[in-house]
C-alpha cells in the first residue's frame, strides 16, 4: 500500500469510484443531489484547534448558502485516525462531511489505517498553509540560506511539532533538497515550538503565518523565508522572500479544506462543489482566508483530488526514510 | 497601574458585562459539575453563541466559564468521589473522606474560600507582573520541565503514606498505561493492538471517571451500602478552627499553583497534585491525610484555582497559551478580530484590563454562591443510594460519550471502572495511578526532548542552573525529613507529640 504511485492511486480511485457509485442509493438521494435533512461536519479533531475552527467556519459558511442545517460533531483521537475512519463507515451518505487537513495523507502513509483519500469524496480545498522560516531575532541567520550553510558544519537545532507533522515534512525536504542535516526536537503543537523558540532552546522552527505574526510585528522573531510557491501578499508578510528565491527548492503547504464520504453519487459531488464554489464567493470565506493567513486557493473535485495524489507521493518520500 | 485599573473597573462594571460575567461563571460552575465535559469543550461550544457580543463581553463571559469550572470541578469530587475536572482529581483523597465524616459542607466551603484567597493572590500578581513573569517563565525549557517532572514524581511518593510499595506500583502502573499511543517525536504506535481508537493513548479523562464514579458505585454495592451519611446543620458550616487550620495550606498551595501555572506545559492538575504533597510533607497533622484532612481540600483547590489563573500570563503577556482552555480562548480572540500577541497589553488596553477585573468579580460572585450553595449541595448525599447510584452512573457514562462522541470511551470507562473497583476490594490507593498517567506522557516528553537536546547526554540537566536547584529540591524533599527525624530524636529525648486538641479528635471520627 505504502509503494502506490500516483498513478496507480488514480487509477484505483477511478475504479473505485466506479464499482461505488454503483451502490451508493442507500442515501436517498434528492432529484438535484441535495442532501435530505440535517448535515454533520465531522471535525476529527479536538474542540478549538485549527481544525476545529476551520470546521465550524466551513459549516457556518455552507449552512449560509445552502440553507441547510450543518452541526459539527468533533470526533478526536489517534491525531485524526479516529475521525476519518468513523467517517469512512458513513459511506454513501451525503449529508456528512469532514473538515479535512493534511493528516488524511499522512496518516495512511505513518499508521496503520483503513482508509486514504481514495475512499472518500474530495470536494473542496480552501486554501494552503504554508509555514515560515523563523529565528529569534539576534540569530546570526538573515537566510535561510545562511541556516542551510551553518548546518553544513556546526549544530543547528530544529524544533518540529509532531512526528509527521507540516515542519517536519517541511525541514526533512530541506534536508534532502540541500544535503544538511538539522537536529531536531520534537514537540507537541505550533505553540510549545514556539515557546521553546522564544525562550531560546532550540535555533530555528517552521511555524504557519497565524502562528507567529504577532511575534514578527512585535519584533520577537525575525522571518528568513517561506517555504511558499509565492510571496504571500498580506501586508506583514510580503517581505519575507520565498525559499525558492533563496534558492531553496522547497513549498509544501497543508491544505484546508472539506470531503464527502465515498460512494456518493454524481449529482451529489455535484451539489457540494457548487455549495463549495457559492463559499468562496462569500465575505465569510475572505475572512476566514485571511484572519488565519491562509493562501486562498480553492480547488474543488477532482482537481482536489490530484493536488492530494500528489502530495501523497511528496509525504511517501518523505517518511521513506 | 492606576489608570489601568480604573480603565478595567469602567470596563467590567457595566450592566451587561457584569451579567454576562455571571452568566459565564455560572454556566462554568455546571460544566465543571459534569464528568467529562470540561471547560475546554464548554467554551469552544459556546464561542459561536458569543459572536453576536462586544469582544470584550464575550471574553468576560468565556473566562468565566474557565475559572468557573475550577470551582464547579471540586463539588462532585467531594460528594460522590467523582472528580469533575482532572485537577480536582486529588481533593477527591480527603475531600471525600470530610464527606464521608459528615463535613461536607465544610470541605466545599473551604474550597470555595481556598479558592478564592488563591485566585486573588494570583490576579494581583498577573496585574502587576504578568510581562516579567512571561518572559522568565521561557527560561522554562524541556530541561528545566524534565526536573519539575523528576520532583513531581518523588513526590508522588508521599502519596503512599504508610503504603509506599503499593503507592509506587500503582504509580507504575499510571506511568505504564501512559505509554499506550504514539509517543512525541515518533510516529510508531505501542500497544494499540492495531485499534485507532488507541493511537491518541488511553485519554485521562475516561480513566479518571471510572476509577473514581464508577469504582466507588461498584465498591459500595458490593459492601451493601450503608444509610446515607446523616449530617448535622451544625456540621455543614465550616468552623473557625477549620478556617485558622486552611490558612497555611491555602497560601502555600496558591504559591506553588501560580508557579507552575506559568510555566509552559506544566498545567493546574499537576499543581493541584505537588500541592497535596508538600502540604501533606510540612503539615503538622500528617496522620490525618487521607482521612478526611481539611488541609488536603485547601492545598490542592488552592493550587488549581491559582494555576488556572497563572495561565493567562503566557496567554495575554505573550500570546502562547498555557493550557487547553486558554488556547480555545486565544482561537476566540483571533474570531473577534482581534491579533492575539506580545503586544496585546499595549494595544487593546481596555479589552486586557476589563478583563482582568471580571476576573475579580467573577471571583467574589463564585464565592458569594458557592459558601451558601455548600451546605445545599451537601445535603445531596441525603438521596438515598438507590437513587444517587443510578444519577452517578448516567451522568459518567453520558459524560464518558460526550468527551469524543464515541462509544469506545464508554468501554474504557466500564473497564476502569472494574479496574477501580477491584483496587478498592484490595485497598491499592488510585491517585498514584492518576498521577503516574498525567505525568507520564508530560515526563516522556521533557524525556525525549532533554535527550534531543542533550544530544543523547542527560548532562544538560546540571548544566540549567534553573534545573540544578529544582533538583536539588527534589534532593531536600527526599532526605530532608529524615534527616530532620535524627536531628530532632538525637536534640530531644522526650516525645515531641503534640496533644491533639478537641477539634482533631472530633476529624478522627
Amino acid at each position: 500500500m505504502k509503494s502506490r504511485t500516483p498513478l496507480a492511486a488514480a487509477g484505483l480511485a477511478a475504479v473505485s469510484l466506479f464499482a461505488l457509485t454503483g451502490c451508493g442509493a442507500s442515501a436517498e438521494p434528492a432529484a438535484d443531489g441535495a442532501p435530505s435533512g440535517n448535515v454533520t461536519m465531522v471535525v476529527p479533531m479536538g474542540a478549538g484547534g485549527g481544525s476545529d475552527q476551520s470546521g465550524r467556519a466551513i459549516a457556518s459558511g455552507l449552512e449560509e448558502g445552502t440553507g441547510l442545517n450543518i452541526s459539527v460533531e468533533n470526533r478526536e483521537g489517534g491525531s485524526g485516525a479516529v475521525g476519518y475512519s468513523y467517517f469512512l463507515s458513513q459511506n454513501g451518505k451525503s449529508n456528512y462531511l469532514l473538515a479535512s487537513e493534511t493528516a488524511l495523507l499522512a496518516l495512511p502513509v505513518t499508521q496503520d489505517v483503513e482508509f486514504t483519500y481514495e475512499d472518500f469524496t474530495p470536494i473542496m480545498k480552501l486554501g494552503d498553509d504554508y509555514t515560515l522560516l523563523v529565528v529569534a531575532p539576534d540569530a546570526p541567520y538573515d537566510t535561510c540560506s545562511d541556516v542551510v550553510d551553518a548546518a553544513k558544519d556546526e549544530r543547528v537545532v530544529a524544533a518540529v511539532s509532531g512526528a509527521t507533522s507540516l515542519d517536519e515534512i517541511v525541514f526533512t525536504l530541506v534536508e534532502s533538497d540541500q544535503d544538511v542535516e538539522f537536529d531536531r526536537v520534537p514537540f507537541e503543537s505550533g505553540s510549545e515550538v514556539l515557546t521553546a523558540l522564544l525562550g531560546g532552546q532550540i535555533d530555528v522552527a517552521s511555524l504557519n503565518p497565524s502562528e507567529v505574526v504577532a511575534q514578527l510585528e512585535a519584533g520577537d522573531l525575525k522571518a528568513l523565508c517561506a517555504f511558499s510557491e509565492e510571496r504571500y501578499e498580506y501586508e506583514a508578510l510580503s517581505d519575507i522572500p520565498t525559499a525558492k528565491e533563496q534558492g531553496i527548492d522547497v513549498a509544501f503547504a497543508q491544505y484546508r479544506g472539506f470531503i464527502a464520504p465515498g460512494g456518493i453519487t454524481e449529482d451529489q459531488t455535484q451539489y457540494w462543489i457548487e455549495a463549495g464554489q457559492a463559499y468562496e464567493e462569500s465575505d465569510a470565506y475572505t475572512e476566514y482566508i485571511e484572519s488565519n493567513y491562509l493562501q486562498a486557493n480553492a480547488v474543488y473535485g477532482d482537481e482536489f483530488s490530484e493536488y492530494l495524489a500528489g502530495n501523497t507521493a511528496d509525504l511517501e518520500v518523505v517518511f521513506a526514510e | 497601574m492606576i489608570d489601568n485599573l480604573i480603565l478595567g473597573f469602567s470596563t467590567a462594571f457595566t450592566a451587561e458585562n457584569l451579567l454576562w460575567c455571571f452568566i459565564g461563571v455560572l454556566l462554568g460552575t455546571v460544566i465543571g459539575l459534569m464528568p467529562g465535559l470540561g471547560s475546554t469543550t464548554g467554551v469552544a461550544i459556546l464561542i459561536p453563541l458569543t459572536l453576536t457580543l462586544e469582544p470584550v463581553t464575550a471574553l468576560i463571559m468565556l473566562a468565566g466559564i474557565y475559572y468557573g469550572a475550577q470551582y464547579g470541578g471540586t463539588i462532585t469530587s467531594v460528594l460522590i468521589s467523582t472528580p469533575g475536572e482532572a485537577a480536582s482529581v486529588v481533593t477527591t483523597l480527603d475531600g471525600y473522606q470530610m464527606a464521608k465524616n459528615g463535613k461536607a459542607g465544610s470541605a466545599l466551603a473551604i474550597s470555595a474560600i481556598g479558592s478564592f484567597v488563591a485566585a486573588i493572590i494570583s490576579l494581583a500578581l498577573l496585574m502587576a507582573l504578568a510581562p516579567p513573569l512571561a518572559d522568565l517563565a521561557l527560561n522554562f525549557g524541556p530541561v528545566e520541565n524534565l526536573a519539575i517532572m523528576i520532583l513531581g514524581l518523588i513526590i508522588v511518593v508521599s502519596f503512599a503514606g504508610g503504603a509506599l510499595s503499593r503507592g509506587l506500583m500503582m504509580a507504575a502502573a499510571g506511568l505504564l498505561i501512559s505509554t499506550v499511543g504514539v509517543a512525541t517525536g515518533f510516529s510508531d504506535a505501542r500497544f494499540t493492538f492495531g485499534n485507532i481508537n488507541l493511537l491518541g493513548g488511553i485519554p485521562f479523562i475516561e480513566v479518571m471517571i471510572g476509577l473514581f464514579a464508577i469504582g466507588e458505585v461498584l465498591h459500595q454495592i458490593r459492601m451493601g451500602a450503608d444509610a446515607p451519611i446523616r449530617t448535622r446543620f451544625r456540621d455543614m458550616v465550616i468552623s473557625r478552627s477549620e478556617l485558622k487550620r486552611s490558612a497555611g495550606p491555602i497560601l502555600r498551595g496558591s504559591g506553588i499553583g501560580f508557579v507552575l501555572g506559568i510555566l509552559p506545559g506544566a498545567g493546574s492538575t499537576l499543581a493541584s497534585f505537588m500541592a497535596y504533597g508538600i502540604e501533606k510533607r510540612v503539615s503538622p497533622r500528617k496522620a490525618m491525610f487521607g482521612k478526611g484532612a481539611i488541609e488536603g481540600v485547601a492545598a490542592p483547590e488552592s493550587a488549581n484555582n491559582a494555576a488556572a489563573n497563572a495561565n493567562f500570563v503566557p496567554t495575554l503577556a505573550l500570546g502562547i497559551p498555557g493550557g487547553g482552555t486558554t488556547a480555545v480562548l486565544l482561537g476566540a480572540f483571533t474570531i473577534y478580530g482581534l491579533q492575539p500577541g506580545p503586544r496585546l497589553f499595549e494595544t487593546q488596553p481596555t479589552l486586557i484590563w476589563g478583563l482582568l477585573v471580571s476576573f475579580f468579580i467573577g471571583n467574589v460572585m463564585l464565592l458569594v454562591l458557592n459558601l451558601p450553595l455548600a451546605p445545599v449541595f451537601a445535603q445531596m448525599l441525603r438521596i438515598p443510594y438507590g437513587y444517587l447510584y443510578p444519577i452517578i452512573l448516567l451522568t459518567s457514562f453520558v459524560g464518558a460519550y460526550s468527551v469524543s462522541n464515541n462509544m469506545f470511551s464508554v468501554l474504557l470507562v466500564l473497564i476502569f471502572g472494574i479496574i477501580g473497583w477491584i483496587m478498592k476490594e484490595l485497598d491499592l490507593p488510585m491517585a498514584p495511578l492518576v498521577l503516574g498517567l498525567v505525568l507520564g506522557p508530560l515526563f516522556e516528553k521533557a524525556l525525549v526532548q532533554t535527550s534531543a537536546l542533550g544530544q543523547g547526554s542527560f548532562l544538560i540537566l546540571l548544566q540549567s542552573p534553573i534545573s540544578v536547584v529544582v533538583l536539588l529540591f527534589a534532593v531536600a524533599l527526599m532526605v530532608g525529613p529524615k534527616i530532620a527525624a535524627r536531628v530532632a530524636v538525637r536534640r530531644s529525648p522526650r516525645p515531641t507529640r503534640t496533644p491533639i486538641s478537641d477539634d482533631e479528635r472530633e476529624d478522627a471520627r
